[in-house]
């Protein structure tokens, strides 16, 4: 089967990601344009070596978390007319929860949940103007069942999921639909040095057997983005090898 | 009405009526978008959109659709404030005289009227031109 896709321009927030890199690679054989986003020059760097020079098949464009301004610059500029939205943003705080420190709480609340907000509300209203749109949150599994020390970035996951839960509630009726994926394992990024460090302990709780690779995950994120996908819309899907599913 | 806001109340006239099903229902200064016209949540948002596109000037919801009223008209009325003077400070786009005429209506519904989005068109404009 061959995917069909109406748009043509995607913004990936947290463009510097294994996972969003791998994206963006099946999304330029799809003729889709990608502009990823970076928050350094080492992440620039990064989507630069990976995928090659900026030649016109892809972009590279400034936000900081945080940084209204490079918000407002980015949606008036490069992400102005955007049909795909792919969101792979997420920082990391692994507390305990009565161990948290109260400034770091608030800052990374307001990285990731407070400051996602005002990306989605951009992207929406630049979606709007067109009367389409798809969004796609990259969530976690964590968000189901986070293990000890997940707690704020379950949380983070959790707050934004419903975000876009409520865009699509909102905004469907106007052709702008949403859906978040909960991979589980990734053998990739953050994955591979989480798995790497407790061997293969963790994979014993997935039916599965193994964790997933990040080329099933871009792929089935492009799954998500398709025009066969819009239906699939402000809910999530679970992509953990059936790990929730067990006691 | 001078002719700047003509053009604005014209312009303001074509983006509704390509939002919403009008039935040959006119618009006009006076119109409510809300009451008159029964214009949605969404259909706000989207209009904000289409002005923030037309005239290219920043659009902030909550102030250029009232949202806030009722809240702040209790907030004045819980801290022994004058009414109009107060919603004069959190709408610098609306004349006194229509902020008279908002507190004395809105017991009635809700009070936006076309020529309020006008208003704030038109101030938002000249505040990015200065």
């Amino acid at each position: 089967m061959q995917l069909e896709f109406a748009g043509r321009r995607a913004l990936i927030f947290g463009g510097t990601c294994d996972l969003a890199i791998c994206l963006a690679e099946l999304m330029m054989g799809s003729a889709i344009f990608p502009v990823l986003t970076y928050r350094d020059d080492e992440g620039r760097k990064l989507i630069r070596e990976s995928l090659g020079p900026e030649d016109g098949r892809y972009q590279t464009a400034f936000l900081k978390k945080g940084e209204r301004a490079s918000l407002e610059r980015l949606f008036a500029g490069d992400a102005a007319n955007i049909d795909y939205f792919v969101d792979f943003a997420q920082g990391d705080y692994e507390r305990f929860v009565a161990a948290a420190d109260e400034d770091e709480v608030d800052s990374y609340f307001s990285e990731n949940t407070a400051f996602r907000a005002e990306v989605l509300k951009m992207a929406a209203r630049s979606m709007l103007k067109r009367k389409k749109g798809r969004l796609v949150f990259v969530s976690s599994s964590a968000a189901a069942r986070a293990n000890k020390g997940q707690g704020f970035y379950a949380a983070a996951k959790l707050a934004s999921e419903q975000l876009y839960k409520s865009i699509g509630i909102e905004l469907g009726p106007r052709g702008i639909t949403t859906v978040s994926l909960r991979p589980g394992y990734v053998d990739c990024g953050r994955g591979s040095r989480f798995l790497h460090d407790r061997g293969d302990e963790p994979l014993k709780k997935v039916p599965f057997g193994r964790a997933l690779d990040k080329l099933e995950v871009a792929k089935t994120v492009m799954f998500l983005l398709s025009d066969a996908a819009r239906g699939i819309n402000a809910t999530e899907i679970l992509m953990d090898g059936g790990m929730t599913q067990v006691k | 009405m001078n002719p700047k806001n003509n053009n604005t109340l014209e312009r303001v006239r074509v983006m509704l009526g390509e939002m919403l099903d009008l039935d040959g229902k006119e618009i006009t200064a006076e119109t409510y978008l809300i009451r008159d016209l029964g214009a949605e949540s969404i259909d706000l948002l989207e209009l904000a959109v289409a002005i923030n596109q037309g005239f290219s000037i920043k659009v902030q919801d909550d102030q250029v659709f009232l949202w806030r009223l009722r809240f702040y008209m209790l907030d004045a009325a819980k801290n022994n404030a004058d009414v109009q003077s107060y919603l004069a400070g959190k709408y610098p786009f609306l004349d006194p005289g229509r902020i008279a005429e908002i507190v004395a209506d809105h017991d009635s519904g809700p009070v936006l009227k076309v020529k309020d989005i006008i208003s704030y068109i038109n101030y938002q404009g000249s505040a990015a031109a200065n």
